[in-house]
């Protein structure tokens, strides 16, 4: 699965346009890759739920930040914007 | 942590054989030291991460040029490399709860491989790019990746090491399948290493 979602990613970034279709499919295959690879190579899925928690919401904030930059670039630019 | 009850309760002294291979509820895998250690990378990373997509925000034509420039090659095989080396860690740890010391090693050793690729194939891919004029101070896409993807190389180099430490002492009979703590926190250190390319390889090579 792991190597079927990379494989997938390289053929996206050989051939996809971007598109928001294209970055939720990569957003959703960070969050799916992160979350096989912490419950079952870090084995946290029957850890303590605090490891388990924080490892596991990473991988839905960052495929979550993907998403927003690609939706609202200018609004998060505003937001950041030091001499605004 | 492995103890003793654990192993008992998964039944490995009677089939040779764990019931399964999840440990006990509510663990910590490894040791709490080496978690201090990863979220300190993580957060270090996470960092990053917010860096490369205020960046991107602000130069957007760059940072949708800058993944087509890339060698996707280089990028995919360093992500299957990692992610081989996070299975041999994996059965490596599995082998030793089975007290398969010898295997266990042959695991690690195949780990060691994976990184050893990972390596080439990043300073042939450094080579590469500078052969089609991209360098640090090319734009700001690149000067993200290779701030980013340098500071990745060291995490496998000093990791690579940790799993060379993890043979060292598989060989001088330091874990077993009743005491293997040192080598569990050895293998998520390196699992977090293999989660952070994860988040690297789209946005740096994916991404537009």
């Amino acid at each position: 699965m792991l190597i079927t979602l990379t494989l997938g990613s390289a053929l996206i970034a050989e051939s996809a346009e971007p598109s928001l279709i294209i970055t939720l499919v990569i957003a959703i295959t960070v969050g799916v890759k992160g979350w096989l690879v912490v419950d079952y190579f870090m084995e946290l899925r029957n850890a303590h739920r605090y490891f388990r928690i924080a490892m596991n919401l990473y991988f839905v904030v960052l495929p979550v930040m993907i998403l927003l930059v690609y939706l609202f670039p200018e609004g998060i630019a505003n937001l950041v914007d030091l001499e605004r | 942590m492995a103890d003793s009850s654990v192993i008992a309760d998964r039944g490995i002294p009677e089939t040779g054989q764990p019931l399964s291979f999840l440990p006990k509820p509510n663990r910590i895998p490894g040791n709490g030291a080496v978690w201090v250690g990863i979220y300190a990378e993580m957060t270090e990373f996470a960092l990053m991460f917010l860096v490369y997509f205020i960046a991107k925000v602000f130069h957007q034509e760059v940072f949708n040029q800058g993944p087509l420039q890339l060698n996707t090659l280089a990028g995919t095989l360093n992500t299957l490399a990692l992610l081989t080396s996070s299975f041999c860690v994996a059965k490596a740890v599995a082998s030793v709860r089975m007290n398969r010391i010898t295997t266990a090693i042959r695991w690690l050793w195949g780990t060691i491989i994976c990184a050893v690729f990972y390596l080439v194939v990043k300073t042939w891919e450094y080579y590469w790019n500078i052969e089609q004029g991209i360098e640090i101070e090319t734009n700001l896409f690149f000067t993200v990746y290779y701030y980013m993807t340098f500071n990745h190389f060291l995490h496998v180099g000093w990791g690579g090491g940790a799993i060379l430490w993890a043979i060292y002492r598989l060989k001088k009979g330091a874990y077993s399948a009743e005491n293997h703590e040192g080598l569990e926190a050895i293998a998520c250190y390196w699992h977090m290493i293999d989660l952070v390319w994860i988040i690297i390889f789209p946005l740096l090579y994916v991404l537009r």
